[in-house]
């Protein structure tokens, strides 16, 4: 392609222009891509003051914490201790920050006395504190406290910390499960006699590609209900396994024809029963898609919103996207917490991606095709 | 038996939790069902279609429905065969990072993506300022998500911004399939960028076009998380109503309905069906345009 391009100078333009346009129609595309979740990101380290004054601006008061300023307020009901009141009696000097969420009774912290030098532990109600006066480690610690303000209340009043180990436990069991059963089916329907037995199971399979779970949400929800699995980890697994499984068991089972029948032949000779043939041959030779299937999985799970909306009821079955979901549509959250929620829900997707990023890109485009 | 052994433990949930609730779906839109009356039922034939089809919302919904899928059909399908084919001519450096980039949306929760679209275009977010920055109005304001003609304007940017990646993931895997040496082959003729475009690459992707088609036609239709995370709940997610949304409220959300679990089944149905028609059209069209491209 090289040769005529450098002979004319008319072609050279045409080249130029080209290129310019290409350029600038994918760095458009990129920016419009990223800008939105970077602005989401560094957003989430702004203070509420912040955010109202300007949206645009990068995040200042959290991390500029060494000299604020703290009033000491009188224990209330409002004020919800972060540590367990029964066991721990120790007595505390409650203080409230001045300048982040003042008076609101957000930004709070509970010092133990016996830590602190007299003349502070003697401040009353209303007095004021700077943190700089405090004890080396407590400082440390408020500072890491106002600067992930927004995550740390995200987690404790979205109750995220639970949803967030769901939605690994969702992600991480379907996920095996998937692989289990799928590479079970595709072993069978690649290396064993029945061929036309196969087929037809392998068509039957494949319609799955066409039934997602949103159009059969209905029935679903009847038929657990009918054997009280709503709002159980179990159910909520089982759906997740039995929905995963086309996708497995269509990349699995052609991956594994292409592995040569040679193989299974010499094992069998060397005496190898067929179980035997198949942990110990063919699930080690198919590591590689056994990965594109399991990141496929478990991303989707991750991002599944309606199983869990419809099936689970109870605080301790909700998923992540459910829980920010639920947590962004109160109207009391602040939207630097909001921010935060949906940063924890994507970060670890986001990783996750970026690792793995070719070969979802293969495992995708082989999954859309075959469907 | 070792057979049967290890194909019937994956079949059985397959048959069970995937291809049963089909049929499930299919009886219940037929019938009066209802598990709080003791679970007695009766054939009601097409009662539920009828009352779908005399349902206002239900119209509302699918004309929405359509837009959605027009946005991605004439949006999301262009434009990430136009990123592909940049990337495919390789007339830029480092492809990789923008494919990297583009395609990152498509693996985010979507019900975060809507959260944060809605956050971005508030009325008082960063898209209102942006507008007040460039026009210089401190009272302008980002208002298409508030009104009923306007607010599939900003869903359909969204959509395109989330899955424009995946289908020029999917164009270039199918681009980097063809011969380069055919395309040499046009140019020694004398061909010129725009002919090699149409007569060469255009025809041979038909196929990859397609089937884009189809999963586009398909994701559309099922599409339910972005239009009900982006839209507050009440009248802008009414607005914004798309079928999906109109089959969950009307089962899980309207306890006043006696027959919600049969009439959402009926809607259920409908998405299906309409998808499979849509399919079939995409099909005949497509087959209409080859022929026509072969005379």
């Amino acid at each position: 392609m090289g040769r005529e391009k450098t002979n004319k100078p008319n072609e050279r333009i045409k080249t130029f222009a080209g290129r310019l346009i290409s350029y600038s129609i994918l760095i458009t595309w990129t920016l419009i891509t990223i800008l939105p979740l970077f602005w989401m990101a560094y957003s989430s380290f702004k203070s509420n003051a912040e955010l109202t004054k300007n949206i645009y601006s990068f995040p200042r008061d959290l991390f500029d914490n060494k000299m604020d300023e703290y009033f000491v307020i009188a224990p209330q009901l409002n004020v919800v201790p972060d540590y367990d009141t029964e066991v721990d009696k120790r007595e505390r000097l409650i203080i409230e920050s001045s300048t982040i969420s003042p008076e609101r009774r957000l930004m709070v912290h509970f010092l133990v006395k016996e830590d602190l030098p007299p003349e502070i532990a003697s401040l009353k109600p209303g007095d004021i504190l700077n943190v700089s006066q405090l004890p080396f480690d407590m400082r440390v610690r408020i500072s890491r406290n106002t600067i992930f303000f927004n995550y740390i209340s995200a987690f404790k009043r979205g109750g995220l910390v639970v949803k967030f180990f769901n939605s690994l436990l969702y992600a991480g069991v379907s996920t095996f499960f998937i692989n289990f059963f799928g590479l079970m089916m595709a072993f069978a329907l690649s290396k064993m006699q029945f061929r036309k037995l196969s087929y037809v199971i392998i068509g039957l399979v494949g319609l799955g590609y066409l039934i997602s779970i949103n159009s059969v949400i209905i029935p679903l929800f009847l038929m657990l209900t009918a054997v009280n699995l709503t709002d159980t980890h179990i159910g909520i697994i089982l759906v997740y396994t039995a929905f995963g499984l086309p996708l497995a068991v269509m990349l699995e089972s052609q991956f594994m024809k292409g592995l040569p029948d040679s193989l299974i032949e010499s094992a069998y000779i060397d005496g190898a029963s067929t179980f035997r043939a198949f942990t110990s041959i063919i699930v080690p030779m198919s590591v590689p898609v056994i990965v594109t299937v399991s990141i496929i999985s478990a991303l989707g799970i991750w991002n599944e919103f309606m199983l869990v909306l419809v099936l689970a009821s109870s605080e301790i079955t909700k998923s992540l996207p459910v829980g920010v979901f639920s947590f962004s549509s109160l109207t009391s959250t602040q939207l630097g917490w909001q921010l935060a929620a949906l940063v924890i829900a994507t970060a670890p997707a986001m990783i996750v991606y970026l690792i793995f990023q070719k070969r979802l890109a293969i495992g995708v485009v082989g999954g859309a095709v075959k469907g | 038996m070792i057979y049967l052994g290890m194909i019937a433990p994956a079949l059985c949930i397959y048959l069970f939790i995937v291809t049963y609730p089909v049929f499930y779906s299919i009886w219940l839109s037929f019938t009066d069902f209802n598990p709080n009356r003791g679970g007695n039922w009766n054939w009601i034939g097409l009662y539920q279609y009828k009352t779908m089809f005399q349902d206002p919302n239900f119209w509302h919904a699918l004309k929405n429905n359509l837009i959605v899928v027009a946005v991605s059909v004439f949006g999301q399908i262009p434009i990430g065969f136009a990123l592909a084919y940049i990337l495919y001519r390789k007339l830029v450096r480092g492809a990789n990072l923008f494919q990297t980039t583009v395609f990152l949306p498509h693996f985010l929760s979507t019900i975060v993506i809507g959260t944060m679209w809605k956050r971005l275009f508030q009325a008082d977010g960063p898209i209102s300022v942006l507008i007040q920055m460039i026009s210089g109005d401190p009272t302008a304001q980002f208002d298409l998500m508030l009104y009923s003609e306007t607010v599939m304007i900003p869903i359909g940017f969204a959509l395109i911004w989330i899955y424009t990646g995946l289908y020029m993931i999917i164009f270039l895997a199918n681009l980097q399939k063809i011969n380069d040496n055919l395309i040499e082959v046009a140019k020694i003729d004398g061909a010129s960028e725009t002919q090699i475009f149409f007569r060469i690459i255009v025809p041979m992707l038909s196929g990859t076009i397609l089937v884009s088609t189809v999963l586009a036609i398909a994701g559309s239709l099922r599409g339910f998380d972005l239009i009900f995370s982006i839209t507050t709940q009440g009248l802008q997610r009414n607005n914004a109503m798309v079928l999906p949304i109109f089959m969950y409220q009307t089962a899980f959300q309207n306890y006043t309905n006696e027959m919600r679990f049969a009439y959402g089944a009926a809607i259920s149905n409908a998405i299906v069906l309409i998808s499979v028609i849509l399919i079939l059209f995409s099909n005949f069209i497509s087959r209409k345009l080859q022929s026509g491209l072969e005379e």
